[in-house]
């Protein structure tokens, strides 16, 4: 005890404490670029508003996967199955053919879709409830591909293999307002991690993603977090398909079937592990990333001459890079881009600038299984 | 009425049996020990009475409540806390979060109001964890209150384990080796923090324990494993002397087992 306590350098006054109003100032100016980033680029042009439309899908796609694997510690290899879910749901309850839906039929198709993807995800749930480790990431891969090859295809679900169309409300016609209203959604999810993580939700959750045997010893009802946890992430996934099928006006089943699905499903974890396992804005910044690579790098293509080399090979290109960003972080950053980021969100939050942040790196190391500790 | 009864438990694996026929009780604000050498089945009595594992036949009885088949989130929440040989904490959180979770049973709001960010849910927020600060207070761990359990030495951890069954406030605390670790100055400290826990807190208490100078200092009551059975029962002088138990902790003969402790202790 007495070489603990010599040994001591923390101090929890410290740490609490906030920062003053000249100091919130400041952050308010640092702010601005962030702000600029995300409300006003996209304003610039429709290509560009497009782009951050699919980065605010992909963010919601990244804090459903967050939910999963980063609290629950549970491995999904088929999100893109609640991702179609939603946005088919969304399409089928709208189907209006070629007018708009008045706003309670569009409020309708999104509750549904939410609805329809946090009960498949339910099911899903009970499936994985008692397998883990390789064995849960096949069934959720099969429960995927079977879902997206056997549900989509469904002729009078997916207007007869040429896609239900799903058009916007008036007030959300034009592209900038619709991009305001899936930020909008984005918060949505925002808010609903935070309180889970600010509540026994959370604690729950990362209590039985660490040792279930401690957790049911704490009293948490392990199966049933469990499920809630697979619920929570349908949900966010079912609306953020909501969001993507009223973004691209109809429900095509091609974009969740076959290679196209799989393909998806693979990128969303990948984004969450480079993002960080539990880390909200890390997983926010890589699922951003993720989406907006593609055509960052077309643009760059095109100003530099290599377009089309860049569109011959974008696949490749694609997958390489979010290959070499998973290996980087498991080697070496285990705790992702949203360890990266921490001292920059702390600061924001109202703590002191500070790059030595021990629960961070401890969290981190726990993580990735270099903990000391034993349970 | 007694706090916990054990009667007539067997667990079977396979065709090995960890627990024959095991009855004990344990009575209002008394700590009682359970003994016996490695691979007695003391664990495994705990993970039955805790139910980690499914009692092959018996009963366990919990204020005389049959709590047998209860799960064991349940239990807990009944008021059987416990902890776990080898540390029981969720590692990758810090002090102050594990003690918030040990209080899962105590939050008083469902899920759903957590999730919508209810006010009740911030205000009970705080309250736990003014609570979590009482207990850090008691043990004497307050200023570890923000740091992540890797950080931390095992005596610390063994400490704060304790903690963490005390934060959901236990009618009955089941130890799992709570010295283990510890060198024989905080085993002492150890034993008079149970003995103060139990006045301050009403509390009872089961433990497992190997360090025989704190089972004699604080248990009223002790009982005594080997091979799934039951050895001895008595007062942990009564226990001490047993030669059944002298001959299961050193092997051999019992009357040759216990002359070479004699000699030992001459």
């Amino acid at each position: 005890m007495t070489t603990q306590t010599q040994l001591l350098r923390f101090d929890p006054q410290a740490a609490r404490r906030r920062a003053s109003v000249t100091g919130w100032l400041v952050r308010a100016v640092f702010l601005l670029p962030v702000l600029a980033l995300v409300l006003w680029v996209p304003h610039h042009s429709d290509d560009w508003t497009n782009d951050a439309v699919f980065a605010a899908i992909y963010a919601m796609v990244g804090l459903s996967m967050n939910v999963l694997v980063g609290y629950t510690g549970q491995i999904s290899l088929g999100q893109q199955a609640f991702l179609g879910l939603g946005a088919l749901t969304a399409a089928n309850v709208v189907h209006t053919g070629y007018n708009a839906p008045d706003p309670f039929t569009f409020a309708l198709g999104m509750v549904a879709a939410v609805g329809v993807a946090a009960g498949a995800a339910l099911l899903l749930g009970a499936i994985a409830l008692r397998i883990r480790g390789l064995y849960l990431a096949l069934v959720t891969l099969v429960f995927g591909s079977v879902t997206a090859d056997a549900v989509f295809t469904i002729s009078s679900l997916n207007g007869h293999d040429a896609g239900v169309s799903a058009y916007r409300p008036t007030a959300f016609q034009s592209d900038y307002g619709y991009y305001l209203f899936a930020l909008a959604m984005v918060a949505v999810c925002v808010y609903v991690d935070v309180c889970v993580r600010r509540s026994k939700v959370g604690r729950g959750l990362i209590a039985l993603r660490d040792n279930e045997l401690v957790a049911s010893a704490f009293g948490i009802n392990v199966l049933g977090y469990k499920l809630l946890g697979f619920v929570l992430s349908g949900a966010m996934a079912g609306l953020a398909g909501g969001v993507f099928a009223f973004w691209s006006q109809e429900f095509s089943d091609k974009d969740f079937t076959a290679a196209a699905g799989f393909n998806k499903a693979l990128i969303f974890v990948v984004m969450v592990v480079v993002g960080g396992l539990g880390n909200r804005t890390g997983v926010i910044a890589a699922a951003a990333f993720f989406a907006l690579v593609d055509p960052l790098l077309a643009g760059l293509a095109h100003h530099t001459g290599w377009l089309s080399f860049y569109t011959d090979h974008k696949q490749y290109i694609s997958n390489l890079i979010g290959a070499g960003l998973l290996l980087q972080t498991v080697i070496f950053n285990p705790g992702g881009l949203g360890q990266v980021l921490r001292p920059f969100t702390r600061w924001f939050a109202g703590h002191p600038l500070s790059f030595h942040d021990e629960h961070g790196d401890a969290a981190a190391a726990a993580l990735a299984g270099g903990s000391n500790v034993r349970a | 009425m007694s706090v916990l009864e054990v009667r007539n438990l067997t667990i079977r694996f396979g065709g090995l049996t960890a627990i024959d026929d095991l009855s004990l009780r344990v009575d209002e604000w008394e700590i009682v020990g359970l003994m016996g050498p490695n691979g007695a089945g003391k664990t495994t009595a705990f993970n039955c009475i805790t139910g980690f594992y499914k009692a092959g036949a018996g009963h366990v009885y919990y204020r005389g409540d049959d709590v047998t088949a209860l799960p064991p989130h349940r239990k807990a929440a009944l008021g059987i806390g416990r902890t776990f040989q080898n540390v029981g904490m969720v590692k990758s959180e810090t002090v102050l979060e594990n003690l918030l979770t040990a209080q899962h049973t105590k939050t008083g709001y469902g899920p759903l109001r957590a999730l919508v960010g209810a006010g009740a849910v911030r205000r009970r927020e705080k309250e736990l964890a003014a609570h979590a600060d009482v207990i850090l207070e008691l043990l004497g761990l307050t200023q570890f209150r923000d740091r992540p359990l890797g950080s931390l030495s095992y005596g610390t951890l063994k400490l704060l384990e304790l903690g963490c069954a005390l934060a959901s406030d236990p009618d009955l605390l089941l130890l799992d080796e709570p010295s283990s670790g510890m060198g024989p100055e905080e085993a002492h400290e150890l034993g008079d923090r149970l003995l103060a826990l139990r006045h301050e807190l009403g509390l009872t208490m089961l433990l497992i324990e190997h360090h025989v100078p704190l089972v004699a200092a604080v248990c009223d009551y002790v009982y005594v494993l080997n091979f799934g059975r039951l050895l001895a029962e008595g007062a942990p002088d009564d226990v001490r002397n047993h030669p059944e138990v002298v001959a299961a902790y050193l092997g051999g003969e019992a009357p040759e087992a216990l002359a070479v402790t004699e000699e030992e202790a001459s």
